[in-house]
């Protein structure tokens, strides 16, 4: 009887919300697109409640409906929408579009948000071509996460003692024209981009006109602290006439500078405007004697793994394949602009950039112009990485390589069930 | 029954068709055995927007740019409703027969709605399919 009573009271509850709809509905009549019973909107990796940095990178996951830009018209399709402190919208009118509410009208399913300090609510909201969302509408739950007091302290990563950043061919004193090409070494630690965990690695960052950071968390990202999170070596650098002060400061994957910091002297230079002729024979040496130097790479390069993906379990035997997005692929020995050939680390950290990476049984070299390769590996963890290298197998400048991915080898492997 | 009857039919076609090729063929370079040319995305049948990107894997060969002479080794050419052309010629080079002469391993095409046609085709540093051509199955996809 009870529950024939609830039952009752939500029709009546219903019905009239569904009346309340309608008649606002008539005074601004707008279409809404239908959408199937079981479609589901949801985070990806993000609970209620929970603590994150001010900085953070939201996912969304939509099932039983296709993401397509706006403006484009289908059948249980739309985008996204993230509500953030706000509630929910009028569902008969396209979603307002400010900082509350975020537009994904690209088809994007992910996105990176700031938000300041304490309690925050967020909503996912599909909508269709014209932002008006569905009817039933296909939203998430309202989830709360707690943003903690930004910059966090960080867990700064170890140095080896005898790691060290210096400028290159660059004293301290030196005149220097307005645009001049600053060279960056490194000693004792390897160059790794951004975001790739390392043991004894970590990417440069030049300080302009400034003083040291504070060392236990992130290096500021602004005109003053120029990042190189791709594992440049070198940058053009755009100063006025007059006095200026350059240091160098290694970051881990995390821009944390390392336990003992890794970091040059700061040095004064004196930037003349390049027209004088007198100081043309203090400025840094022209790039003819670099090095060996490294093959320029486009900056939208990149190289991936097709299969396996990050956290697969795999066969012991089993073929990798591999991506190339932007660039192609070319066997070794080959020279010819925006190609190289791939190489397969399997459990080695990242070799280092600015030399051939090495070939043995960790460091497997396509230099066939191979694009998959299959291998053999006992089971438990492994990882693997993938790095384009030039005809010299010496990593391009930036570096084109993929994530270093952990796989699961094991003998035998759940087949996904199938659907019936 | 009917399968073996039918794949043994077609072996006989694709034998027929490539005996001429090999008769009349100036030097073609040597495909080896097991090679393989297949379509990592998208795959037979799929429906994909009117903009996206063909993947493109390589089996048992290398890739090199055109005009690069290596043993074992070719650049891809995507053919787009169109029918595989005669493996004993340079690979025509228009709208439905994209070269990838850079070594590429993936490109972005645009096509208009409605059904269409690819096909992966090997051909070495002048352009001509190996012998025997080394060249995908013809997949359908659906362009929404």
């Amino acid at each position: 009887m009870k529950r024939v009573r609830l039952g009752l009271v939500l029709g009546v509850l219903t019905c009239l919300a569904g009346s309340a709809l309608s008649s606002f509905a008539q005074e601004r009549p707008r279409q809404r697109s239908p959408s199937p019973a079981d479609a589901k909107l949801s985070f990806v990796g993000l609970a209620n409640n929970a603590r994150v940095p001010s900085k953070l990178t939201v996912r969304f996951a939509v099932s039983g409906m296709e993401v397509v830009p706006a403006g484009t018209a289908g059948r249980n399709a739309g985008h996204h929408h993230l509500l953030i402190d706000t509630e929910l919208p009028a569902l008969n009118q396209p979603i307002p579009s400010d900082f509350n509410h975020l537009h994904f009208g690209s088809g994007q399913t992910e996105t990176e948000i700031s938000l300041p300090p304490g309690r925050h609510s967020l909503q996912l909201l599909f909508a269709d071509q014209d932002h008006v969302p569905h009817d039933p509408p296909v939203m998430s739950e309202k989830i709360f996460v707690e943003v903690v007091d930004a910059p966090e302290e960080k867990a700064r990563s170890a140095a080896a003692p005898g790691a060290k950043v210096f400028f290159l061919d660059l004293q301290d004193g030196a005149t220097i024209p307005t645009r001049a090409i600053i060279r960056f070494g490194v000693e004792g630690i390897a160059l790794i981009p951004a975001g790739t965990k390392n043991e004894n690695g970590g990417h440069h960052h030049l300080l302009v006109d400034t003083e040291l950071p504070p060392l236990d968390r992130e290096i500021p990202s602004d005109f003053n602290h120029i990042h190189f999170g791709r594992g440049q070596t070198e940058t053009e650098l755009n100063l006025p006439p007059g006095e200026h002060t350059l240091q160098l400061l290694l970051g881990d994957h995390e821009h944390v500078p390392h336990d003992p910091p890794v970091m040059s002297q700061r040095i004064k230079v004196r930037v003349v405007a390049a027209s004088s002729d007198t100081t043309r024979a203090v400025i840094a040496p022209p790039a003819a004697d670099k090095p060996a130097g490294r093959t320029p790479a486009p900056n939208d390069a990149a190289v991936y793994f097709v299969y396996p993906r990050n956290g697969e379990t795999i066969y012991p035997s089993s073929t990798i394949r591999f991506g190339l997005r932007n660039m192609g692929v070319a066997p070794a020995g080959v020279v010819k602009p925006n190609t190289g050939h791939h190489h397969l680390i399997v459990d080695a950290p990242t070799p280092p950039l600015d030399v051939a990476i090495p070939a043995d049984l960790n460091h497997i070299h396509l230099g066939g112009g191979q694009t998959e390769r299959r291998i053999t590996l006992p089971p438990g963890k492994h990882t693997l990485q993938l790095i384009l290298a030039d005809d010299q197998h010496i990593p391009h400048d930036p570096p084109v390589m993929s994530e270093r991915i952990e796989v699961i080898v094991a003998t035998r492997i759940k087949k996904p069930g199938r659907r019936r | 029954m009917r399968k073996p009857l039918a794949l043994a039919a077609t072996w006989l076609a694709a034998l027929l068709l490539a005996m001429p090729a090999v008769a009349q063929a100036p030097p073609r370079k040597p495909s080896p055995r097991g090679a393989q040319v297949y379509f990592h995305y998208p795959l037979d049948g799929l429906r994909v927007p009117e903009r996206f990107t063909v993947r493109m894997g390589l089996k048992e060969m290398g890739v090199a740019p055109a005009g690069i002479e290596r043993p074992l080794t070719g650049h891809h050419h995507l053919l787009i409703d169109v029918d595989a052309p005669p493996s004993d010629q340079p690979i025509p080079s228009d709208y439905n027969h994209i070269h990838l002469g850079n070594g590429q391993t993936e490109v972005v095409v645009t096509l208009p709605k409605g059904p269409h046609t690819l096909q992966l085709l090997l051909g070495d540093s002048t352009h001509t399919p190996h012998n025997p051509p080394v060249i995908s199955k013809k997949i359908t996809v659906y362009v929404r």
